[in-house]
């Protein structure tokens, strides 16, 4: 993407952040107080997805989490091009931060267990008993699929996310991974998925 | 998709940016959505993912909120 004109507010951050000594000092120190609002902010709006043991840890996170975002802006302030404001910009280093420590925060007494049951009892919208019966044929195959189409990585990956409902960040963090490598593995037997199905016939049913 | 069931398993079959692409878009997506601005056509890889994806769909909606609280904040 080409650079674009920047607002005087973003420019003034970034001409704070190049510059040497105390201004640069005291611009990051601004930033930090501000990611520090944010992750706040956010673990304000995630509260009621967090067990009760988990909340006070949460001022901890929330200070290691704006630590982090302010290392990864810094680190990345070549790439802003200004396609949004800088503390848009900014504000989304915070947000990924705080949002991913809290998943993990949610989930550290859990465990991520496999039940292959699972594809039984995941709730069916079909009324019609026809229309049930279809369903019922299609998540057979699809059963099949998972099992002779995927690799246990994959399997392990597809069932945690789409029927454990274990968040993307709690694998990543017990995979030793990342969000990006998680969802590209999830992505990749999504597609092998949709492949084997359509090839079983079942084409139709995932056209949107 | 017939079945909400079937596209949480299987998402969408759309090109989708991934997670660290879309992390890159997000910013600009969410100033064009409050600005009242179309998506151009080179987010559209976003938009599928955040259809795809839980974890940054809800970053994204931390952001637009975020955004949209400060907006309201500077109005008053």
């Amino acid at each position: 993407m080409t650079a674009v004109a920047l607002d005087q507010e973003s420019a003034e951050w970034l001409r704070g952040l190049r510059a040497d000594g105390p201004e640069r000092e005291q611009t990051v120190e601004r930033l930090h107080a501000l990611l520090l609002r944010v992750a706040r902010g956010e673990a304000a709006r995630r509260r009621g997805t967090l067990p009760d043991r988990a909340l006070e840890d949460v001022d901890d996170l929330c200070v290691q989490a704006a630590s982090d975002a302010l290392m990864g802006i810094l680190d990345k302030l070549n790439t802003y091009r200004g396609a949004a404001r800088f503390t848009t910009w900014a504000y989304k280093f915070a947000i990924y931060e705080t949002s991913s420590r809290l998943r993990r925060h949610a989930w550290r007494q859990q465990k991520v267990e496999m039940d292959d049951t699972i594809w039984d009892r995941l709730p069916d919208t079909a009324v019609a008993p026809l229309q049930r019966l279809e369903r019922n044929q299609l998540m057979a195959a699809l059963e099949r699929a998972i099992r002779e189409q995927l690799t246990d990585r994959q399997r392990m990956i597809f069932q945690s996310v789409t029927a454990h409902d274990v968040p993307i960040d709690v694998l990543a963090e017990r995979l030793a991974s990342t969000r990006g490598a998680i969802y590209k593995t999830l992505h990749d037997a999504r597609r092998k998925l949709r492949q084997a199905l359509i090839e079983a016939g079942y084409g139709e049913e995932l056209t949107v | 998709m017939t079945d909400s069931r079937l596209e949480k398993l299987l998402g969408t079959a759309d090109a989708d940016a991934g997670c660290d692409h879309a992390g890159e878009m997000m910013d600009e997506y969410v100033e064009r959505l409050l600005g009242g601005e179309p998506v151009p056509e080179r987010l559209a890889e976003f938009v599928t993912h955040i259809t795809n994806c839980t974890a940054c769909r809800e970053d994204t909606e931390s952001l637009l909120a975020l955004i949209r609280d400060e907006e309201k904040k500077d109005e008053r």
